[in-house]
């Protein structure tokens, strides 16, 4: 049973209730001719057609560039000063369940012994509407990985979708219904008798994938010196496109980024966490030379683990939700679901 | 909000020139009471920053023995190195930690200790001698195998000396063929060589060792055959790091954070590692 109704064009006014609070609302819209998520303030800017947007919510709890620290540098010594991150309620709308499994893969590493809070101070203002999928693509493969359209794992308010438009509300956690709550006047009470829910897809499960084989497979040390790393991965170019649009992945630098640097000259700059990825060459390169993946599949074989061993045996979690965004933005074509298969089929 | 990568500000106190290109700095927490209750263990290191280039990671190459400063060794090799290496002292850098675990040194009482390091890696090992050679009555007998390219090359220069000095104290210094000068002493030849030769007795010791990768591989077979089981072999590993708090995913060799779960592992830790130094 639903526990409340939305109608689809009362989302303006929620919209206005966010954003007049001080808010953000995020969903996807078409931005470069395709859906992201971004930030909203009219419900036209919707896009109705998406599957899933291009982009990983995660940029809302962990940005791709974000300053960490000020410092000057002048005649009277070193000032430094740490930023702060208090988070602002931000909404994401429209979210699909996949990726709302991933919130907790990534708290799992930001709150690792040391808690990042850049990252755990936003993520306790975010309350994430998903919506369940009626429509999927090649890539999606979330059944594969034991997640479905249907899963609520790190949703706060999940909706389905009516034939009219509207959605049916089911309120998943504490921030779920306090949110809710909060806007009654757009979460009706009771859904209109005649609401019919829209069929949820199911993408059907990859048959030749096992993920017990595969863990199995990845805990034996000797799996490292596999034919089936250089094989299989061969033709990956290192580009990093799919660490940056996966909502697992984690890795970050931290750079300086002065106005000079040097001599005399009194100078002033900002410390910055960014984005990085494990597929880049110098990303494990010491300076001495020596990189212990020096190699391309070495650092595929790595995200792979990541997923596969790293997420679930260090962190319990699920190091992939099934989104398929890898998949549709490599330019190699190089399909994670084919080396689960090719990993699966090993004695 | 407690920002887990600000750094603390330190001043340079002193600055020692080991070798070409290696320099040590000894720091000195800005912030008073930092400095009074500043607390690490041997083995653990730290994130040291040059405002505007960023931030490199090195041991802490003091030991805890030493209260009030820490020291740092470092080779000048890149960009924050060579950063920092531009610093005089009264200048002012970063640094957080102390970050890792650290060597087990409460279990080695009584126990003999032999410590192999090679060039720049005598740092992490230097923290742990100190600190035994504090409180040498609770240790047993102390061997130091060290070697390095050249002559030039071998850091603590005054240290060493003070080392071959003790009579409580077995210092073997080596230097690659070739690398030796006119005058030089000590021996020639590579340490795991050197190593074996020393017939350092494995009865009741543990040993320690820090070096390049390849050197690591040589002395744990050395070891083997002076008779030393894999878990009495202690070493430190490095790893291109960034964060030093297991968030930014680059240290890591396969499933094990070195700098969460490490630096510090036994020999049998390392061999169960996946292949991914
Ligand atoms: C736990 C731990 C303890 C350590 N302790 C010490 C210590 O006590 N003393 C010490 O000296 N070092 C120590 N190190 C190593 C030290 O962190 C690095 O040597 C240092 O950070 C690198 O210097 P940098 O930041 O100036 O280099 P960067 O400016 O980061 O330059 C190195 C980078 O330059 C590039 N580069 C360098 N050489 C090459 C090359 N040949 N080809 C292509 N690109 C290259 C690469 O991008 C490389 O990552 C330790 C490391 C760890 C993990
Ligand atoms: S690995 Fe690929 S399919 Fe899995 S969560 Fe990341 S982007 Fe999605
Ligand atoms: S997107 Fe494809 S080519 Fe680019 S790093 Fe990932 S697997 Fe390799
Ligand atoms: S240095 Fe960032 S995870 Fe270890």
């Amino acid at each position: 049973m639903p526990d409340n109704f939305l109608k689809r064009r009362d989302i303006g006014k929620l919209i206005a209730s966010v954003r007049d609070a001080g808010g953000r609302f995020v969903a996807p819209a078409l931005a470069a001719r395709q859906a992201v998520y971004k930030d909203i303030s009219s419900a036209e800017e919707l896009d109705d057609d998406y599957i899933l947007p291009r982009n990983s919510y995660k940029e809302l709890v962990f940005p791709q560039t974000e300053v960490i620290a000020d410092f000057t540098i002048g005649k009277d010594g070193v000032g430094l000063k740490g930023r702060d991150v208090t988070g602002r309620d931000t909404v994401v709308f429209g979210a699909r369940p996949c990726e709302a499994a991933s919130l907790e893969s990534l708290r799992s590493v930001f709150t690792w012994g040391f808690i990042d809070e850049f990252c755990t101070k936003r993520e306790d203002r975010l309350v994430v509407i998903t919506i369940a999928c009626t429509k999927a693509d090649g890539a999606c493969f979330c059944t594969t990985v034991d997640l479905s359209p249907k899963s609520v794992t790190g949703s706060d308010v999940a909706l389905s979708e009516t034939d009219a438009g509207d959605y049916l509300v089911h309120s998943v956690s504490e921030k779920g219904k306090a949110f809710i709550a909060k806007h009654s006047d757009v979460f009706k009470a009771k859904p209109s008798a005649d609401a019919v829910v829209k069929p949820i897809i199911m993408p059907e499960r990859i048959k030749g994938v096992d993920l017990e084989k595969i863990k199995k497979f990845l805990s034996d040390t000797a799996h490292y010196e596999n034919p089936v790393w250089p094989e299989l991965t061969r033709k990956c170019i290192g580009c990093g496109a799919c660490t940056y649009v996966c909502p697992t992945c984690h890795c970050f630098d931290i750079t300086d980024e002065a106005t000079a640097y040097g001599g005399k000259t009194p100078f002033e700059g900002e410390r910055r966490k960014n984005w990085d990825a494990c597929q880049f060459d110098n990303f494990t390169l010491h300076a001495s030379g020596h990189n212990p993946r020096d190699t391309q599949f070495k650092r595929w074989r790595n995200r792979f683990m990541c997923k596969f061993n790293y997420y679930p045996k260090k962190f319990s979690s699920k190091g992939c939700v099934g989104c398929g965004r890898c998949i549709r933005v490599c330019p190699v074509r190089l399909d994670i679901t084919e080396v689960m298969e090719a990993i699966s089929k090993r004695p | 909000m407690n920002n887990i990568y600000l750094p603390q500000l330190v001043t340079i106190e002193d600055i020692y020139e080991e070798a070409p290109d290696v320099r040590s700095f000894r720091l000195v927490f800005k912030d008073k009471f930092l400095r009074d209750s500043f607390e690490f263990k041997t083995g653990q290191f730290g994130l040291y920053s040059a405002f505007g280039l960023g931030e490199s990671t090195f041991c802490i190459a003091s030991s805890p023995t030493r209260k009030g400063y820490i020291q740092c060794t470092f080779r000048r090799s890149g960009r924050v190195t060579g950063g920092l290496y531009d610093l005089s002292i009264g200048d002012t850098m970063g640094f957080r930690g102390p970050y890792g675990n650290c060597f087990p040194m409460d279990e080695w009482k009584g126990k003999d200790l032999v410590f192999i390091a090679g060039g720049i890696g005598l740092p992490p090992v230097r923290s742990v001698i100190w600190n035994v050679l504090d409180r040498r009555e609770d240790f047993g007998k102390v061997t130091i195998v060290y070697g390095a390219k050249t002559v030039a090359d071998l850091v603590y220069k005054n240290e060493l000396e003070h080392w071959e000095a003790r009579n409580d104290v077995r210092l073997v210094q080596t230097v690659d063929p070739g690398g030796e000068t006119p005058g030089w002493k000590g021996k020639i030849g590579f340490v795991p060589a050197i190593l074996e030769e020393t017939a350092t007795s494995a009865e009741n010791a543990i040993a320690v060792m820090c070096g390049p990768p390849i050197m690591i591989k040589y002395v744990l077979n050395a070891l083997g055959k002076l008779g030393f089981a894999d878990e009495d072999v202690y070493t430190t590993l490095e790893n291109k790091m960034k964060c030093g708090v297991g968030k930014c995913g680059r240290c890591n060799v396969g499933d094990i954070y070195i700098c969460k779960e490490g630096p510090v592992y036994t020999a049998v830790e390392v061999k169960r590692m996946y292949n991914d130094f």
